[in-house]
C-alpha cells in the first residue's frame, strides 16, 4: 500500500472507530422521546467559561446546577429525576457554540438546553429546528422569536413592532424625585450594538419624561481609551444651559465604566451615574473598583441579592450546598443559571407526567406566575418581550444596597 | 484651544503604552526580522503573573514587578528563542509569522491553564476570569492629580509614562552607545557577517529577544489596572501599538516612541473633534487601523520584490514523474472512503462536524492560493468569508435562490479580494500581513457595522440549499456534496497551478522582475491570486454559513483569520487537498481531544499553539513532511540495499553523504560516463591523517532521478577539466598539501584536505586539497561555478564539509561554524562587500575595532574614509567599501584571510590598491587564500596558483610554473583583456 495513502488509511480507521464508538455509546433509552425515560429527563447547558476576554459565566453552571439539585431532592418533576449534565464551555466561539448544541442533542440526546449563556448563539437555528427546549438568558436576538427558546427573564433585545423595558427610566425617576425637566446623558460603544442601545434607551428615557441631551456611540470599542477627557468634557457641557446633565447612564462593560465614571468624578461631576452591568459583588473585593464605582445607580432585572424574601433565602441555601456548603460571593450569572432551570422546570411541571416536546410548548403556551426572583412570568410573552421587572441598586461605602426596590414596570411600544 | 492644548497633553500621558509595546515591537522585530504577533499574549501572561503573585499569593508589587520584568519575562523570551524563533530564522517568513501567531493563543492558554494546575494543587490562586480595576505596581486606586486645566493624570499613568520614558532612553543608549547595542544592530544588518567577525549572533538574537519579553513584561505589568486580565485586550492593544512601531519603521526606537505618544494624542483629538466620524458606525474604533494601514502603505520602503515572502524554495517532490494513481489514488481513495463514511458508519453528530471540516476546508483553500501560489500572507480571510455570507444572506432574504446568491456573495468577496489587494501590493512580507490586517479590523469595526448589511446581531439566515431530490438540510447529503465539491476544487486549483497562470504566479513569488522581464505583468498577477482567493473564501464562507444556517456579522473576526493562516500553514498550503486535511483536522480534532483526551479546555490551545515548533523543522507542514519523511526513510533503506544514498527530498537538514560514496555532482547528468577521475598525479597525497579512505565517485552511470537539476553555472565548465588534466600532468611541488599539513616545522594557517561539501544533497566541493601558511598568498583559480565560493565559506565556517579534514594552525577546526573559525583567526572577506551597509563607517570599524586609537590609526592612514566617518557604509562607493572592508585587517592582522572575488566590480586602479593591500597583509605574516577570476592582476600577487573546476583541485604549483599566457587562455578565456 502506497504510503501518503497508509497515513490517510489510518486517520480514517480513526476516525470511523471514533464514529462507531460514539454511535455505540449512544441510545439506551426505552422512551421514545429524546432523553425523557421513565424516571429520569436529561437536560445540558451551555454556557461561556473560558474566554480570550476574561470574562467568563461559568457560574451559571452552579447556579443552574443548584437549582436541579433542589428539584432531584423534592422529588424531580413529575416523578422523574434531572439528569442535568453540567453546562458544555463555548469559549464565545460560534461555531463552538453550534458544535455544543449538536454535541448535546445529537450525542448526548438530551430534551433540553438550559442553561443556555454566551456572547452568541448560533446553535439556536438548530436547538429550535430539532425541537429543543432551551432557556437562557435572552440578550440576543435567537430568545426572541423562535418556539422552542425562552430567555428566564423574557426576551431582552427590543424589536420593532414589540416593546420596550421601562425599568431604568422610571427607577432614576424615582431616584431623582421625577423626570420633568431633568436631563440624561447616553454613552456606548462605538459599534453597531452600542448605536442600537442608544437608539432604544433614548426612546426609554425620553418616553419617561427626561430630556436627553446628550447620546452617543462613540467610545471605541475594541481599544479601551486610557484618556477618557475628551469624551468627559463634551458629556459635562451638554446639559441645558451648558452645564452637567442630571445623570450619565453607561452602556458600557465594566473596564470601560470604570474608565469613564472616574474621569467624570475627578472632573467634579456630581450627578448620577448609572450602568447596567456592574452588580457584582466581585467588583467590592478591589479598593479600585469599590472608589470608581462608589455611589453608581446599577440596573438589574431581578431581585437583589440585598433584598430580602423566601424565594431569595431558598436560592442563597441552594446555591450554597451546590457549592458544597462554601459561602459563595454571589453573582448576576449564578441567578442565571439558577432562573433559567427554574423556568424550565416549572414549564416541565405543567406538562405533566407525559413530558414530550409538544407536551413542553403546550404547557409553555399560556404559562404564567407571579412574585419570582425575575418577577411575573409569562410565555408566550417572553418570546416577545421582557419580563419588565427590575431594580435599582447603589453601591454605597463597599457594599450595595437596594435603591429602589424591584418591581414590574409596564412596557412602551418600540418602534 | 485650552481643551486643544489638554488633549494633546493628556494624550502623550495616554499614549505611553503603545510606546512601550511599540518599542518592543521594534526591538524584536529588528533582532530577528519578524513581527512577533505574540508580543501582547507576552504582556498578558505577565500581567496574569503579576495578578497571582500579588494579589494571590500577596507578594509585595514593586518587587513582584521587577522579578517579572527582569527576571521571568527575559527568561521567557530567552526559552522561546532557544526553542523556537532561532530555528524559525532560516525557514521563511510565513513559518515565523504562524509561529508567532500559535504562541498568540498558546501563551495565554498556557498561563491558565498554570494557574487551573496550582488552584487543584491547593495554592492560594486568585481567579483569571471577571477582574477589574486590578492593582498595579502603583497605589490603587490611583491617585490622581490635576496640573493644568483639563489634564488629569493619575499615578497609574504617571508611573507608566516615567518606565517608558527611562526604558525608551535606556534602550537608545544601549544600542547607539554601547557595544552589545552595536553587536546587535550589525546582526540586524547582516546576520551571515557578523558571524564571519566572529560575533555570535545567535547570542544577539537571545539577547534582543530577553529584551523584548522583559519589554513585553514591563507593558503587562503597567497595563494591568487599564487591561485587567484580557488576553484579548492586550493582543488588540499590540496591534495598535503596532502602528507606532509602523512609524519607526520597525527600526527606530526613539521614532517608535514619538509615535506611541502621537498616536494618544491622535485618538485624543478624534475623540474631542471629529464629530463628523459620528455618522459612520466605528469609524472612531478604527482609527488606530486607518492609521497603521496608511503608515504601512505610506512608509514600507520596498525591499523585497513587492507582494511576495521569502521566496521559501518549494519542498522535493517525492512523487515527480509518477503517475496520477500513484499521486492522486490515495487520495481519491479517501475522498471515497469518506463519501462512504456519511451514509454507513458516522453518527449524525460526526456527519455534521465532518461537513463542517469539509465547509471550512474549502474556506481553507483560499490560503493555498494566495499563501501557497503566490507567498503572500493574507490576514484577511476571515473578512471575504463573513462578507460574502452577509451579502448572499441579504440576497437569499430578498428571495434569491440559493445558487445566484451564493454567486453573488462570492462576486462580493473577489470584489472586495480586489480593493484590498490594490494597495497593499507593493507591500511585502509582514508589511503585507498586517495591511491585510488591518484591512480586517476595519472590516469588522466599520464595513460590518452597516446595518442594513449586518442586520443587527440577527443577521441573516442562510438556509441550506435544495435541488430537485436532493436536499442537503440532511448533515449527510451536505457532506457528500462537499466531498465532491472539495473534490472538483483541488482537481481545479492544481490545474490552475499547471497552468499559464500558475506558472506565472510561481515565477512572481520566486523572482518578480525575471517574470516582468518575461512578460508577466507582477500586478496583475497578484491582484488575480489576491481576488480569486477571496473569491473561493467568499464561496466557502457562503457554505459554511449555510451549515449553520445563519450567518451574523460576528461569527467570523479578524481573529479568527490569524488562527485560519495558523491551521493551515501548519498542515501545509502548497496543495489544495492538503487545505482540506487541515479543515477537517480543525473541525474533529478539537472534540477528540475533549473526549478522549483532556477536559481543560487550555490544553488543545497550547497543542495548538506548539505547532509553531513544528513548523521549524517541517516548514512545509504536517501534510507534506509525513509522505515525504516515509519516502526519504524508504529510499535510504533501498539505498542502503545497494549501498547508495540518495538525496534526502526534505531541503532542511542536507544529508551528510555516505563518505564512502558521495552522490553524484550537480550538473553531471549528460556527461557523467564521458567525464573521468583526474589522474591520480593530478592530486596529492592523501593526508596521512586522514580517517577517510581516499574518494573517488562512484563509477558508472546514475539513475537520473537521483540527480539534481543541473546547476546554472555548470554548462560552461566543459573545456576545463580537460586543460586542467593536461597541466596537471607536471604537478608542481610546492604550495600543495604537504601529507602532514605541517612544513618547514610550522603548522599550516589553514589547510583543507580532501574536503567535499555542497549544498542540500548537492555536492560542489568533491576532495578538495589546499594549505597556505602565514605570509603566503595561495591564489585560487577556476571558471565560474567551478567551487571558489563554496571553499572559501568552507575556510571560513560557514559551510560545514561533508567530509575530509580543516585545520587552522595545525588543529583540527571541522566542527567550527563561523563565529569559532573567525576566533581561530580566520576571516573571510565575503564576495561583494564586507560591510554592514546599515551602519556608519564609524560603528563598522568599531564593530572589529574595539580600541579607538586602532580606528584613528586606520583614519590616518585612509583620509577618505575618516572624512566620511557618520556616512551608512553602504553610501560609500565600491571601492571606499573594499577598503572600509580591509582597513580594519590591516589594522589587526588576521591569521588567515579568505578574499572571495576581492576585486569585483571596482574600477581597474582601485583593484590595484586593493591587490596592494592584500600584499601588505601578506607581509605582515597573514596566509591569504585569494578567489579571483580576474587572473592577472591576481597573479601578481600570488606565491602558490591552485586550479580548481568542478569542485577539484586540478593543478597546483608555485606561480613561476603557472604560465601566464596559457593559463589565461585554459582557465579564463576571455577574461582577460590585454
Amino acid at each position: 500500500m502506497p504510503r501518503p495513502s497508509r497515513a490517510v488509511a489510518a486517520v480514517f480507521a480513526l476516525l470511523l472507530a471514533t464514529a462507531c464508538n460514539s454511535a455505540s455509546g449512544g441510545g439506551g433509552t426505552p422512551s421514545s422521546v429524546r432523553g425523557v425515560t421513565a424516571d429520569t429527563v436529561k437536560v445540558g447547558g451551555i454556557v461561556s467559561m473560558t474566554t480570550a476576554s476574561g470574562y467568563s459565566k461559568k457560574d451559571t453552571d452552579l447556579g443552574a446546577r443548584a437549582r436541579y439539585d433542589r428539584a432531584n431532592a423534592e422529588g424531580g418533576i413529575n416523578g422523574r429525576r434531572i439528569e442535568y449534565l453540567g453546562a458544555e464551555d463555548d469559549g464565545q466561539d460560534p461555531s463552538r457554540n453550534l458544535a455544543a448544541a449538536r454535541k448535546l442533542v445529537q450525542q448526548e440526546k438530551v430534551f433540553a438546553v438550559s442553561p443556555m449563556s454566551s456572547v452568541t448563539f448560533a446553535g439556536a437555528d438548530f436547538l429550535d429546528s430539532q425541537k429543543v427546549p432551551t432557556v437562557g438568558w435572552g440578550t440576543l436576538p435567537s430568545f426572541c422569536g423562535p418556539r422552542h427558546i425562552y430567555g428566564f427573564n423574557g426576551c431582552l433585545v427590543p424589536t420593532p413592532g414589540g416593546t420596550l423595558n421601562q425599568t431604568w427610566p422610571e427607577s432614576l425617576a424615582s431616584v431623582l424625585g421625577g423626570a420633568r425637566g431633568r436631563s440624561v446623558a447616553l454613552i456606548a460603544g462605538d459599534n453597531d450594538a452600542g448605536k442600537f442601545g442608544i437608539r432604544t434607551f433614548t426612546q426609554g428615557f425620553k418616553a419617561a419624561g427626561f430630556q436627553v441631551p446628550y447620546a452617543k456611540a462613540v467610545v471605541p470599542a475594541t481599544s479601551m481609551p486610557s484618556d477618557w477627557s475628551a469624551y468627559t468634557k463634551e458629556i459635562l457641557r451638554s446639559g441645558p444651559g451648558g452645564g452637567a446633565p442630571d445623570a450619565v447612564i453607561s452602556v458600557m462593560q465594566t473596564p470601560y465604566n470604570i474608565g469613564l465614571f472616574t474621569a467624570l468624578k475627578r472632573s467634579g461631576y456630581r450627578g448620577i451615574l448609572s450602568d447596567p452591568t456592574d452588580y457584582d459583588p466581585g467588583l467590592l473585593a478591589k479598593d479600585a473598583t469599590k472608589q470608581a464605582l462608589d455611589g453608581v445607580y446599577v440596573l438589574l432585572q431581578f431581585q437583589p441579592f440585598e433584598s430580602d424574601g423566601p424565594a431569595m433565602r431558598q436560592f442563597k441555601e441552594d446555591v450554597k450546598k451546590a457549592a458544597g456548603g462554601r459561602d459563595v460571593p454571589l453573582n448576576m450569572h449564578m441567578m442565571t443559571g439558577y432562573m433559567s432551570a427554574d423556568l424550565f422546570l416549572s414549564i416541565a411541571e405543567r406538562a405533566g407526567e407525559d413530558l414530550t416536546v409538544e407536551s413542553f410548548q403546550k404547557a409553555a403556551d399560556g404559562f404564567s406566575d407571579t412574585g419570582t426572583l425575575v418577577g411575573d412570568r409569562a410565555e408566550p410573552k417572553g418570546q416577545k418581550e421582557s419580563f419588565g421587572c427590575g431594580a435599582l441598586v447603589r453601591l454605597k461605602d463597599g457594599r450595595y444596597e437596594v435603591a429602589v426596590p424591584f418591581r414590574c414596570h409596564p412596557p412602551i411600544p418600540f418602534g | 484651544m485650552g481643551d486643544l492644548l489638554g488633549f494633546v497633553l493628556s494624550g502623550l500621558v495616554s499614549g505611553a503604552l503603545y510606546a512601550l509595546l511599540a518599542t518592543g515591537l521594534v526591538l524584536s522585530s529588528s533582532a530577528s526580522g519578524l513581527f512577533n504577533f505574540a508580543h501582547g499574549a507576552t504582556a498578558y501572561l505577565c500581567a496574569l503573573a503579576f495578578h497571582e503573585l500579588h494579589s494571590g499569593f500577596g507578594w509585595p508589587a514593586v518587587p513582584t514587578a521587577l522579578l517579572l520584568v527582569c527576571g521571568g519575562a527575559p527568561a521567557l523570551g530567552w526559552g522561546l528563542d532557544r526553542l523556537m524563533f532561532r530555528k524559525l530564522a532560516g525557514v521563511g517568513e510565513t513559518a515565523q509569522i504562524v509561529a508567532t501567531i500559535g504562541l498568540l493563543v498558546a501563551l495565554p492558554a498556557a498561563g491558565l491553564w498554570l494557574v487551573e494546575l496550582l488552584e487543584r494543587m491547593g495554592a492560594p490562586v486568585q481567579p483569571a476570569e471577571n477582574q477589574f480595576g486590578l492593582p498595579g505596581v502603583g497605589p490603587s486606586p490611583a491617585v490622581s492629580w490635576q496640573p493644568l486645566d483639563g489634564v488629569g493624570i493619575d499615578s497609574d499613568q504617571l508611573i507608566t509614562w516615567i518606565a517608558t520614558a527611562l526604558v525608551a532612553a535606556g534602550l537608545w543608549i544601549l544600542l547607539r552607545r554601547t557595544r552589545l547595542g552595536l553587536e546587535l544592530r550589525a546582526s540586524v544588518d547582516d546576520r551571515e557577517l557578523t558571524g564571519l567577525r566572529g560575533i555570535d549572533a545567535d547570542r544577539l538574537s537571545s539577547i534582543a529577544w530577553m529584551l523584548s519579553s522583559g519589554l513585553a513584561g514591563l507593558a503587562g505589568v503597567l497595563a494591568t489596572p487599564l487591561l485587567g486580565l484580557s488576553a484579548h485586550d492586550y493582543t488588540l492593544f499590540l496591534f495598535v501599538s503596532a502602528t507606532a512601531a509602523v512609524l519607526g519603521r520597525f527600526v527606530s526606537v526613539p521614532l517608535a516612541f514619538a509615535g506611541g505618544l502621537g498616536l494618544g494624542v491622535l485618538q485624543n483629538l478624534v475623540a474631542g473633534y471629529a464629530s463628523f466620524t459620528d455618522d459612520i458606525t466605528g469609524l472612531r474604533t478604527a482609527v488606530p487601523f486607518l492609521v497603521l494601514f496608511a503608515g504601512l502603505v505610506v512608509l514600507v520602503r520596498r525591499r523585497r520584490g513587492a507582494g511576495t515572502a521569502a521566496a521559501d524554495p518549494p519542498p522535493a517532490d517525492h512523487l515527480a514523474g509518477r503517475g496520477r494513481a500513484r499521486r492522486w489514488g490515495a487520495w481519491s481513495a479517501a475522498a471515497v472512503l469518506l463519501g462512504a463514511a456519511f451514509y454507513t458508519v458516522t453518527t449524525p453528530f460526526w456527519s455534521g462536524i465532518l461537513a463542517q471540516g469539509l465547509a471550512i476546508g474549502i474556506v481553507f483553500m483560499s490560503f493555498t492560493v494566495v499563501t501557497g501560489l503566490g507567498a503572500m500572507v493574507s490576514l484577511a480571510q476571515a473578512t471575504f468569508v463573513t462578507g460574502a455570507a452577509l451579502v448572499a444572506g441579504l440576497l437569499i432574504s430578498h428571495g434569491w435562490p440559493f445558487a445566484a446568491a451564493a454567486a453573488a456573495g462570492t462576486a462580493a468577496a473577489a470584489l472586495l479580494g480586489a480593493l484590498v489587494a490594490l494597495p497593499a501590493l507593493r507591500l511585502g512580507g509582514r508589511s503585507l500581513a498586517l495591511a491585510t490586517l488591518a484591512l480586517a479590523f476595519l472590516a469588522d469595526q466599520v464595513l460590518f457595522q452597516i446595518g442594513w448589511l449586518r442586520n443587527g446581531d440577527t443577521g441573516w439566515e442562510l438556509p441550506r440549499p435544495v435541488a430537485g431530490p436532493v436536499d442537503l438540510g440532511d448533515d449527510r447529503a451536505l457532506g457528500l456534496a462537499l466531498v465532491l465539491l472539495s473534490a472538483a476544487l483541488v482537481a481545479l486549483l492544481t490545474r490552475l497551478r499547471g497552468s499559464r497562470w500558475g506558472r506565472a504566479a510561481l515565477a512572481v513569488r520566486s523572482a518578480p522582475e525575471a517574470a516582468a522581464a518575461s512578460g508577466v505583468s507582477v500586478v496583475r498577477t497578484k491582484l488575480l491570486l489576491f481576488t480569486v482567493s477571496a473569491g473561493l473564501a467568499g464561496f466557502g464562507g457562503v457554505l459554511h454559513a449555510s451549515y449553520n444556517t445563519r450567518i451574523t456579522a460576528t461569527d467570523f473576526t479578524a481573529m479568527t483569520g490569524l488562527v485560519w493562516l495558523a491551521v493551515v500553514v501548519a498542515a501545509g498550503v502548497r496543495r489544495p487537498q492538503f487545505a482540506v486535511v487541515a479543515g477537517l483536522v480543525f473541525a474533529v480534532v478539537p472534540h477528540l481531544m475533549a473526549q478522549y483526551v483532556t477536559e481543560s479546555a487550555h490544553l488543545p490551545v497550547i497543542l495548538f499553539g506548539l505547532a509553531g515548533l513544528a513548523l521549524a523543522n517541517d516548514p512545509d507542514g504536517y501534510c507534506a513532511a509525513l509522505p515525504s519523511r516515509r519516502a526519504a526513510r524508504r529510499a535510504a533503506a533501498r539505498a542502503a540495499g545497494t549501498g547508495r544514498t540518495p538525496p534526502e527530498p526534505g531541503r532542511q537538514e542536507p544529508p551528510l553523504p555516505d563518505r564512502q560514496a558521495p552522490p553524484a555532482p550537480a550538473g553531471q547528468a549528460p556527461r557523467a560516463p564521458a567525464r573521468r577521475d583526474p589522474p591520480e598525479g593530478a592530486r596529492q597525497d592523501p593526508p596521512a591523517t586522514a580517517p577517510d579512505a581516499p574518494r573517488k565517485a562512484p563509477p558508472g552511470p546514475r539513475r537520473p532521478e537521483e540527480l539534481r537539476a543541473p546547476g546554472a553555472g555548470a554548462a560552461p565548465a566543459a573545456p576545463y577539466p580537460a586543460a586542467c588534466a593536461a597541466r596537471a600532468a607536471a604537478p608542481g611541488p610546492g604550495g600543495g598539501v604537504r601529507g602532514d599539513g605541517v612544513s618547514d616545522g610550522q603548522p599550516h594557517a589553514l589547510e583543507l584536505a580532501g574536503v567535499h561539501a555542497g549544498y542540500a544533497g548537492a555536492p560542489v566541493l568533491r576532495g578538495v586539497d589546499l594549505a597556505v601558511r602565514g605570509g603566503e598568498v595561495v591564489l585560487l583559480l577556476g571558471p565560474n561555478g567551478a567551487g571558489k565560493s563554496t571553499l572559501c565559506r568552507v575556510a571560513a565556517g560557514l559551510l560545514r564539509p561533508t567530509g575530509g579534514l580543516v585545520r587552522v594552525r595545525g588543529e583540527d577546526a571541522g566542527r567550527d561554524g563561523a563565529v569559532a573559525r573567525a576566533r581561530r583567526g580566520v576571516r573571510l572577506a565575503p564576495e561583494g562587500r564586507g560591510i554592514f551597509a546599515g551602519l556608519s563607517v564609524e560603528e563598522n570599524l568599531a564593530l572589529q575595532l574595539a580600541a579607538a586609537d586602532d580606528r584613528d590609526a586606520v583614519y590616518a592612514r585612509f583620509p577618505a574614509l575618516a572624512a566620511r566617518r557618520p556616512v551608512p557604509a553602504g553610501a560609500l562607493s565600491g571601492g571606499e567599501q573594499q577598503l572600509l572592508a580591509l582597513a580594519p585587517l590591516l589594522q589587526r592582522p588576521p591569521a588567515v584571510l579568505v578574499a572571495d572575488e576581492p576585486s569585483l566590480g571596482l574600477a581597474p586602479r582601485v583593484v590595484e590598491e586593493v591587490f596592494r593591500l592584500l600584499t601588505e597583509l601578506r607581509d605582515q605574516g597573514t596566509a591569504l587564500v585569494l578567489a579571483e577570476e580576474r587572473a592577472a592582476e591576481a597573479l601578481g600577487v600570488a606565491d602558490t596558483v591552485a586550479c580548481l573546476a568542478q569542485g577539484e583541485v586540478v593543478w597546483s604549483g608555485p606561480r613561476s610554473e603557472a604560465d601566464r599566457d596559457r593559463l589565461a587562455e585554459a582557465y579564463l578565456g576571455t577574461g582577460v583583456r590585454r
